[in-house]
């Protein structure tokens, strides 16, 4: 496993994204990161703070649209994420502060997915508002904020 | 004028505020922290409302996402508070850096942009005269605060690249 990580990290694309002294290696792919987290858990936001009763004149409907949106940004993310996990893959491969980070990532994707089955499910019943969808939406903006507190606990490891 | 702002910055960092932040261990990353929740919450809200702004999700009455806009408002707070500590903690890193002048810039810019939204626009807002498709000078508005923004977040990302700070 170890060798695998000091592989990764020794490769040619390792070695450019961490030490290419360029603004278009380590600061990009990390910008990319910062504005993919801002697009994912800030449009993750709008939707969950709806659901827990803010801004209630606003139609679920069309909020489905933030969606879209939150995949981009979290596309961004994974494959930033890959390329910054590459740079620095013996140290991110063997903390458990980044495997914490893996795990309540993947329960962040599950919970999205579950929350828009939960709420734009029904079809042409249009948007609906349950008990679940704002347990949901409360556990869907902790886990993201909480992604947030590991990947800068990430900067101290 | 380097030089004045080079004798703030030893000055400031001489101050006890300026130490206590330093020698606090815990204050730096849990100010990280509140900073990406809040640049979370600004981009979220704020974009979710300049897009509005702009023509999209049409079926959202401006007047709703508008009420939105107190959690974007607390998340500049957040993010400006927690920034201020670190210019108070690390004034050295920030007086000669480009990076930081380019973000007070785009700051200035989107603070600006949003003032003068609040000023000419609120009250039409709030009255639902709105609602339905604003004018171009909206959309103008909307585009200027989203790209802003983003600006904001990408001077703030170069810091430590541009200026080599930190």
């Amino acid at each position: 496993m170890m060798e695998l990580l000091a592989a990764l990290e020794n490769s040619g694309f390792g070695t450019w994204l961490r030490e290419a002294p360029s603004i278009w290696a380590y600061p990009a792919v990390l910008t990319l990161h910062t504005i993919g987290l801002g697009v994912l858990v800030g449009g993750n936001a709008v939707l969950d703070l709806r659901l827990l009763g803010w801004g209630r004149a606003i139609p679920l409907a069309p909020l489905e649209r933030l969606f879209p949106v939150m995949w981009v940004g979290f596309w961004v993310n994974a494959i930033s994420g890959v390329a910054l996990f590459v740079g620095d893959a013996t140290t991110k491969g063997t903390t458990w502060v980044f495997m914490t980070k893996l795990v309540i990532i993947a329960v962040g994707v599950v919970l999205l997915l579950a929350l828009r089955r939960t709420v734009y499910g029904r079809g042409e019943a249009g948007a609906v508002e349950t008990p679940t969808s704002r347990m949901l939406a409360a556990a869907s903006l902790a886990l993201w904020f909480l992604a947030i507190v590991t990947g800068r606990y990430m900067a101290y490891v | 004028m380097h030089h004045t702002l080079d004798l703030f910055a030893v000055w400031l960092r001489g101050t006890s505020i300026s130490e206590a932040i330093r020698v606090t261990p815990w204050l730096w990353p849990v100010c990280e922290i509140l900073h990406f929740f809040g640049l979370s919450l600004l981009i979220g809200i704020a974009g979710f409302f300049d897009l509005r702004l702009m023509g999209f999700m049409k079926r959202v009455p401006i007047s709703a996402a508008w009420t939105l806009m107190p959690w974007a408002k607390f998340g500049f707070a957040l993010a400006a508070l927690t920034g201020v500590t670190f210019f108070i903690g690390a004034p050295d890193q920030y007086v000669d850096n480009p990076a930081f002048y380019a973000k007070v810039f785009f700051l200035i810019v989107a603070n600006a942009n949003a003032a003068y939204f609040e000023a000419i626009y609120r009250r039409r807002v709030e009255s639902r005269a709105l609602d339905g498709d604003g004018p171009m000078a909206v959309k103008v508005i909307g585009v200027v605060s989203i790209v802003s923004w983003f600006f904001v977040i990408y001077w703030g990302r170069m810091l430590p690249f541009i200026g080599n700070a930190f």
